[in-house]
C-alpha cells in the first residue's frame, strides 16, 4: 500500500442496514469470470460434493447482477483490463476474493513480464486465499471469511475503490498507458 | 363509493401471491438441487436474493423506457392475478376473463423485452429476438388448447369453468381435454421459462439474455414480477384443468403439483435452440391441439 492511501470511516448505521447485511451475506452471486487455471476449480464448488448453493451462492453470467468476483489465478494485463471493466460494471456492494497465490504476489510467475504481480494495486481485494491451487475447502473457508466480513462491515473493497479511485486509476494508467479503454475498444476496428 | 373490502382483498391477495411465488421459486431451486444430489439453498432463498438486490447502493439506468419496462411487467402480472379466481376470492370478473388472463400473462414478457431493448446491449437484443419468436411460436398451441377448453365447457368465464368442473369432474378426466392438458403443459414450460424452452434467458449461452443489463433494484423488481407471474400461471393452470379450488390450501396443493411436473421436465431436458423450439411448437403440440379441438367439436 502506498502512503498516499486515504483512510476512511464506516458511517452507515441506518435502521435496515443489519437486515441488508444479512441478506448480502446470504446471497452472494458470483460473476462467472474464470481467470487462468483456477477456472477449473470453480465448477466443483457448485457440484454435488461441495455444494456452495446451500450458502445461497450462484454463478451468474452477467456482471450487473453479481456481488462476488473470484479472481481465480494469474492475471495478465490483457485480462486485467477486462477484470477492471467487469468490476466497474457490478453494482455497488461488491466484493473480490483473490484465489490462489498468483493474484497475491505473482506466484510462480514472479519473473514474468506479462503477469500482474500485485493485484491489490489495481483493484481492491477483500479476502485472499493462498495455495496453488487451493482446495475447495480452502475456497469455502475464504468465502466464510468474506461472509463474516460482510456481516461486520469490514468487507469494504467497493468503498475503498470509490474513495481512492485516483490512486487505483493512477496505477492502472501506469500499467496500460493513458486512455487504454478507448484504445482497447478501437483496437479491432482496423481488422474488421 | 370506494369499495374498501375489495381494495383490502386485492392487497392481501397481492401480498399472498408474491410471498407464495417466492416460495415456489425456492421450491424450484431446492427440487432441482435435490435432483442433482445437492443440498440446495434454503427454501426462502429468493426472498433473501430480492432483499439483497433491493439493498444495492447503486442502480444503472438507461433511460425512461428501461425503468418503465419492469414496472409495466409487474403491473401486468398483478392485473392477471386479480382476474383469476384464487380459491373463493374472485376479485374482478368480466364476460370473457379467460381471454383477458391468457393475454395478460403474455404481457410481462413484452414489458421485459421493452426494457431490455432500450438498454442497447447486443446480448439483450439477441435475447429479445429469441423471446419474441418463442412467444409467437407458443401462441398457436396455447390458443388451440384454450379453444378446446372453451368449446367443451361453452363459457369464457373462469368462475363458470370452475363451477362446471365441480359438477362434471375435472377437465383432465375428459379425453379431448386431456390432450389439451398435454398441449398446455408443454406451453406452460415455455411460459415459465423453464428448461427445454428457456431460450429466452439462456444462461451461459447468451449471458442472461434480456436480463443482462438489469442489476440492483431493477433486478429486484423483475424477481418480484417473476414470483407473481409464477403464482398466477400455476393458479391459472389449476383453475383451467385441475378443477379450481374451494380453499387456498387445496389450490396450493394443485399449484405445487403443476410446478413439480414443470421442474421434473426442466431438470432432465437440455435446452432447445430457437429454431428447434419454433419447429417443435408448430409440429407436435399444434397437431395435438387440432385433434383436441376436433374432438371437442364432435362430442
Amino acid at each position: 500500500m502506498g502512503e498516499d492511501f486515504i483512510s476512511y470511516e464506516l458511517k452507515e448505521f441506518k435502521l435496515f442496514e443489519p437486515l441488508f447485511r444479512w441478506a448480502r451475506k446470504k446471497s452472494l452471486w458470483i460473476v462467472a469470470f474464470c481467470t487462468g487455471c483456477g477456472g477449473i476449480e470453480m465448477p466443483p464448488l457448485f457440484n454435488a460434493r461441495y455444494d456452495l448453493e446451500r450458502f445461497g451462492m450462484m454463478p451468474n453470467p452477467a456482471p450487473r447482477m453479481a456481488d462476488l468476483f473470484l479472481i481465480t489465478g494469474y492475471v495478465t494485463p490483457k485480462t486485467l483490463k477486462r477484470i477492471i471493466i467487469t468490476y466497474e460494471m457490478m453494482p455497488d456492494p461488491k466484493y473480490i476474493l483473490a484465489h490462489g497465490s498468483c493474484p497475491i504476489n505473482g506466484g510462480v510467475y514472479w519473473d514474468s513480464y506479462n503477469v500482474v504481480k500485485q493485484l491489490d494495486k489495481y483493484i481492491p481485494i477483500d479476502v485472499a486465499i493462498a495455495g496453488c491451487m487451493p482446495r475447495p475447502e480452502a475456497v469455502m473457508d475464504g468465502i466464510q471469511e468474506i461472509m463474516r466480513k460482510i456481516e461486520s462491515g469490514e468487507a469494504d473493497g467497493w468503498k475503498r475503490y470509490r474513495e481512492n479511485y485516483e490512486w487505483y486509476r493512477k496505477n492502472q494508467d501506469e500499467l496500460f498507458g493513458e486512455g487504454w479503454r478507448e484504445k482497447d475498444a478501437k483496437r479491432w476496428l482496423a481488422w474488421l | 363509493m370506494f369499495d374498501w373490502k375489495l381494495a383490502l382483498e386485492a392487497i392481501g391477495m397481492i401480498i399472498y401471491a408474491t410471498f407464495m411465488g417466492f416460495i415456489f421459486m425456492g421450491i424450484e431451486r431446492k427440487a432441482m438441487a435435490r435432483i442433482q444430489r445437492r443440498v440446495g439453498p434454503p427454501i426462502y432463498q429468493p426472498l433473501i436474493d430480492t432483499l439483497k438486490l433491493l439493498g444495492k447502493k447503486e442502480s444503472i439506468s438507461h433511460g425512461f423506457i428501461y425503468d418503465f419496462g419492469p414496472v409495466f411487467a409487474l403491473g401486468a402480472s398483478i392485473a392477471a392475478l386479480l382476474f383469476i379466481p384464487i380459491a373463493n376470492f374472485q376479485l374482478f370478473s368480466s364476460n370473457a376473463d379467460l381471454i383477458v388472463v391468457a393475454y395478460l400473462l403474455e404481457v410481462p414478457m413484452l414489458g421485459i423485452m421493452l426494457g431490455a431493448m432500450s438498454s442497447g446491449n447486443p446480448y439483450s437484443a439477441v435475447g429479445v429476438q429469441r423471446g419474441l419468436l418463442t412467444m409467437v411460436a407458443m401462441q398457436l398451441p396455447y390458443g388451440l388448447a384454450l379453444i378446446a377448453l372453451i368449446q367443451h365447457w361453452g363459457t369464457f368465464k373462469l368462475s363458470n369453468i370452475v363451477a362446471l368442473q365441480q359438477i362434471h369432474g375435472w377437465s383432465i378426466t375428459v379425453p379431448a381435454l386431456f390432450l389439451a392438458f398435454i398441449v398446455f403443459d408443454i406451453v406452460f414450460q415455455a411460459m415459465l421459462g423453464l428448461e427445454p424452452f428457456d431460450v429466452i434467458a439462456a444462461p451461459a449461452e447468451i449471458s442472461m439474455g434480456p436480463m443482462v443489463e438489469y442489476g440492483g433494484k431493477h433486478a429486484a423488481l423483475l424477481f418480484t414480477q417473476h414470483a407473481v407471474q409464477l403464482f398466477a400461471e400455476t393458479a391459472f393452470f389449476a383453475v383451467l384443468f385441475l378443477g379450481g379450488a374451494s380453499n387456498l390450501l387445496e389450490l396450493l396443493v394443485k399449484q405445487i403439483a403443476v410446478l413439480f411436473i414443470a421442474i421434473f421436465v426442466a431438470s432432465i431436458y437440455p435446452r432447445f435452440t430457437i429454431d428447434q423450439a419454433a419447429k417443435f411448437f408448430w409440429k407436435w403440440p399444434t397437431i395435438l391441439g387440432i385433434i383436441a379441438v376436433i374432438l371437442t367439436m364432435g362430442w
